[in-house]
C-alpha cells in the first residue's frame, strides 16, 4: 500500500521540515552515473556533490544529458548504474515519491481541479501535517512569492508566470532537502523570465534552499547559479563558479558556449612562470597567463569578445580592418579581419559605444594576458 | 439605420402585454426591424416548423391523450392507474434495470477508457473503432447475437460446462443477469466515448508531478484521476440512466415477464388493450424521469461547485 507508506512518513522522520542544509551528509552526492538508450549513451559517468543552500546548474545544449540527469536525480528514469545519495540515503532504485524531492516541470503541471491554495496545500496533506499547521505554511509560501491574492483561484484563471509560482510554491512548502527544476522558465516570453529570475534566486536565498536547476540558456545559468555544470554528450565539461567558467575555461567548448570566445590559432613560442607566449598563425604575438602546453605545440588561444581592446598601432596581437560595426545599445560590436598570415577568419569584439571605430578603419586589438586561455589543438590538426 | 427605425415592426407574440415593460417592447421591436434579424428568422423557420409538427405537436398530443377520460372530459385517472399495481412495479423495475446497467457499463466504460487512453493513438483509434462498429449493426441482430451466445446450449455456457465450473449450465437469458448484459452492450459505448473524451484531455504528467512530491499511487488515483475524470463519470451516468428508461428491445427480447420495463408495457397497452390513454400516460412519465435525471445532473454539479467553493474557505 504505497499510501500507507506516505502517511507513515512523518512518523518514521521526526523532522518533518528539517531547516535547511541540516542532517547528516551532503544533501545530494551523485557517482558515476550512466544511462544509455538502445547504444547511445545519454549520461556517461557524471559526479558531482552539492552542498546545502547552493544553487547548482546543469548547462547544455539538447542532447547533452542535463535532464537526463535531473530525471535520474528525481527518480523518474532509472540509472544503468551510478549511485544517487540525498541527505545521506541512498535513492538510487526509490520510486520518485518516496525519495521526499521538490520537482518544478516546465509545463508547470497545477492540477487543475483544484485552486493555488489546494495545489500548494497538497504536500502537505500527503504527509499529515496538522490543520492549523498546514493552513500558516501554505499563507506563508504564498505570501513570500506574493501570490496570497490569488490563493482562491483556479490554475487556468493565472498567467503562465504565476501558474509557474503557484508550481515553485508547491515544490518547496513541504521544505525538501533539494529541489529539482527542469527549465522552468522555457515556456515563458524573455521579460517574465527575467522578473522571475530574479524572483527564484531571492526565494531560494531567502529559504536557504539547494536547487538543481536545468537550463540550455546561458545568460540565465549565470545569473542564477552559484555553480554551474557545463555539460556535453553526456559528460560534465566543468562545473565551477560562473566566475571561474568565464575566466578559466577549462575546454574549448565551455569557452565557445559561455563566452562565445574568439579562437586564434598559433604555436606556444615560449613557456615561462610568469606567461606564454603564443605565435599566432596571422603573425603576432599573444601573452597568455601560464599555462599546459609545450613549446612549439599548436594551440588555439580563446579570448572572449567582451576582453579585448583597440591600443595604439604596434602594441597589439593583431592588427586588421574593422569590417562591421552593430550597435547594441550602450554596446558596439564589431569584427575585425586581421591583416597577414593565414586567413582565419574574423575576430569579434564588444566595445564601450563611445569607442566605436569607423567602418574599414585600420586598428590593432590587445587583451590582458589573464583574459586569455590556451587550448592544445587535439590531434595535431 | 433610420428608415428601418420608422418602418412598422411587426407585432411581437407573447410581448404585447403591457405589463411586459414598454423597454423590453422597444428592444424587441428595434431587434426585429433590423434586416439580419429578420433573415435570421427566416432561415430559422424550417426548424421550428420541422420541430413543431414533428416533436412539440406529437408531446403535446400525448399529453392530452393522457389527461382525457374514456366518456370526454378531464381525468389524472390514466396517471393514478401507472403509478399503481404491477404498473408500478413495472416502473420500480425500470429504474432498477436502468440503475444496474448504468453502473455495469460506467464501470466497464471506465476500465476500457482507461485502458484505451494510454495506448499509442493508432493503436487507440483502432480499439475505439472496435467499440463503436458493433453500434453501426442494428440493435435486434446484436441481441439475438446475445441470445446464441447466452443460451442454455450457447457458446458460454458449452464452454463453462466444459470447464467444469460449478453450477454450469448457469441461467443467463430471460432473467435480469441477461437484460442487463444485453443493454450494458448496447449501452457501453456512449460511456466509453464520453469517458475517454475526458481522459485523453487528462495531462498525462500531472501522476508524475503528484508523485515528485510524494503521492503514493492510490492517493494520485483518488486525489488527481478521479477527482479530474469525476464530471465525465457523472455525464456517462446519467446520459446511461436516461437511455435506458426508454429502452425497448433488448429487454423484450433478453428479459422474462419479471423484467418488463416501461416501453415493453406501452408497446403491450397500444398492440395488445387498444389503450392509448394508459400507454401515453406511462409515455408522459417516462418522460417526466427524463427531465428528473437532467435535473439531478444539474443538480450535482451545482451541489459539487458550491462543496468546492466552500472547500478554499
Amino acid at each position: 500500500m504505497p499510501e500507507l507508506h506516505l502517511k507513515s512518513q512523518p512518523q518514521s522522520s521526526p523532522a518533518v521540515f528539517p531547516p535547511p542544509g541540516s542532517g547528516t551528509g551532503k544533501p545530494l552526492s551523485v557517482t558515476d552515473l550512466r544511462k544509455t538508450y538502445g547504444g547511445v549513451t545519454a549520461v556517461d559517468t557524471v559526479s558531482m556533490e552539492i552542498a546545502g543552500g547552493e544553487f547548482v546548474t546543469f548547462l547544455g545544449s539538447s542532447g547533452s544529458g542535463k535532464t537526463t540527469t535531473l530525471m535520474m536525480i528525481a527518480g523518474f528514469c532509472e540509472p544503468d548504474s551510478g549511485s544517487i545519495v540525498v541527505g545521506g540515503r541512498d535513492v538510487t532504485r526509490l520510486a520518485p515519491q518516496k525519495r521526499g524531492l521538490g520537482f518544478v516541470f516546465q509545463q508547470y503541471l497545477l492540477f487543475p481541479h483544484m485552486t493555488v491554495w489546494e495545489n500548494v496545500a497538497f504536500p502537505l496533506q500527503l504527509r499529515g501535517v496538522p490543520k492549523a499547521e498546514l493552513r500558516r505554511r501554505v499563507g506563508e509560501t504564498l505570501e513570500i512569492a506574493g501570490l496570497s491574492a490569488m490563493a482562491r483561484r483556479r490554475p487556468r484563471e493565472l498567467s503562465g508566470g504565476q501558474q509557474q509560482r503557484v508550481a515553485l510554491c508547491r515544490a518547496l512548502v513541504y521544505r525538501p532537502p533539494v529541489i529539482l527544476m527542469d527549465e522552468p522558465l522555457g515556456a515563458l516570453d524573455k521579460k517574465l523570465r527575467d522578473q522571475l529570475q530574479t524572483e527564484i534566486k531571492r526565494i531560494q536565498q531567502e529559504l536557504g534552499l539547494t536547487v538543481i536547476y536545468v537550463t540550455h540558456d546561458q545568460e540565465e545559468a549565470l545569473v542564477l547559479s552559484d555553480r554551474i555544470a557545463v555539460m556535453r554528450d553526456g559528460r560534465i565539461d566543468q562545473f565551477d563558479t560562473p566566475r571561474e567558467l568565464f575566466e578559466r575555461p577549462r575546454t574549448p567548448f565551455v569557452a565557445d558556449f559561455l563566452g562565445a570566445a574568439n579562437f586564434l590559432p598559433g604555436t606556444v613560442q615560449q613557456r615561462t612562470p610568469e606567461q606564454t607566449l603564443v605565435r599566432l598563425d596571422t603573425g603576432g604575438l599573444l601573452t597568455a597567463r601560464p599555462q599546459a602546453g609545450a613549446e612549439g605545440a599548436k594551440v588555439r588561444a580563446a579570448v572572449q569578445p567582451g576582453r579585448l581592446r583597440l591600443c595604439t598601432p604596434g602594441d597589439g596581437f593583431c592588427t586588421g580592418t574593422v569590417e562591421t560595426v552593430t550597435y547594441v545599445g550602450t554596446l558596439v560590436r564589431v569584427t575585425v579581419r586581421p591583416a597577414g598570415g593565414a586567413d582565419t577568419g574574423v575576430v569579434r569584439l564588444e566595445l564601450p559605444a563611445g569607442e566605436a571605430p569607423v567602418l574599414g578603419e585600420q586598428v590593432s586589438l590587445t587583451a590582458h594576458p589573464d583574459d586569455v586561455s590556451v587550448f592544445a589543438v587535439e590531434g595535431g590538426g | 439605420m433610420a428608415g428601418s427605425l420608422l418602418a412598422p415592426a411587426p407585432p411581437a407574440p407573447g410581448a404585447a402585454t403591457p405589463a411586459a415593460g414598454t423597454g423590453r417592447l422597444h428592444r424587441l421591436r428595434r431587434a426585429l426591424s433590423e434586416r439580419r434579424t429578420r433573415f435570421g428568422l427566416l432561415n430559422a423557420a424550417p426548424v421550428v416548423v420541422y420541430l413543431l409538427v414533428l416533436f412539440v405537436y406529437p408531446i403535446f398530443s400525448t399529453l392530452l391523450l393522457s389527461l382525457k377520460g374514456e366518456e370526454g372530459g378531464w381525468t389524472l385517472h390514466w396517471y393514478a392507474d401507472a403509478l399503481q399495481g404491477s404498473n408500478l412495479e413495472v416502473l420500480f423495475t425500470t429504474l432498477r434495470i436502468s440503475a444496474e446497467t448504468s453502473l455495469l457499463s460506467l464501470v466497464i466504460g471506465f476500465l476500457l477508457a482507461a485502458a484505451v487512453s494510454r495506448l499509442k493513438p493508432l493503436w487507440a483509434g483502432l480499439v475505439m473503432i472496435i467499440v463503436i462498429v458493433p453500434h453501426f449493426i442494428s440493435a435486434l441482430v446484436r441481441t439475438y447475437g446475445w441470445i446464441i451466445l447466452l443460451g442454455e446450449r450457447g457458446v458460454v455456457n458449452n464452454a463453462l460446462t466444459d470447464l467444469k465450473v460449478p453450477g454450469a449450465p448457469f441461467q443467463m437469458l430471460y432473467n435480469e443477469i441477461g437484460v442487463v448484459i444485453g443493454t450494458t452492450s448496447v449501452m457501453l459505448p456512449y460511456t466509453v466515448l464520453l469517458l475517454y473524451a475526458v481522459m485523453r484531455g487528462i495531462d498525462r504528467r500531472l501522476p508524475a508531478a503528484a508523485a515528485s512530491m510524494g503521492a503514493g499511487r492510490l492517493t494520485i488515483f483518488r486525489r488527481v484521476y478521479l477527482p479530474m475524470v469525476a464530471p465525465g463519470l457523472v455525464n456517462a451516468g446519467i446520459l446511461c440512466f436516461i437511455l435506458c428508461l426508454g429502452y425497448y428491445l433488448t429487454p423484450a427480447l433478453m428479459g422474462g415477464p419479471k423484467q418488463t420495463m416501461v416501453a415493453s408495457l406501452i408497446s403491450e397497452q397500444v398492440m395488445k388493450q387498444n389503450q392509448w390513454n394508459g400507454a401515453a400516460a406511462l409515455g408522459i412519465i417516462l418522460l417526466l424521469l427524463t427531465f428528473g435525471g437532467l435535473l439531478l445532473l444539474r443538480l450535482i454539479k451545482a451541489v459539487s461547485e458550491a462543496a468546492k467553493n466552500r472547500g478554499i474557505s
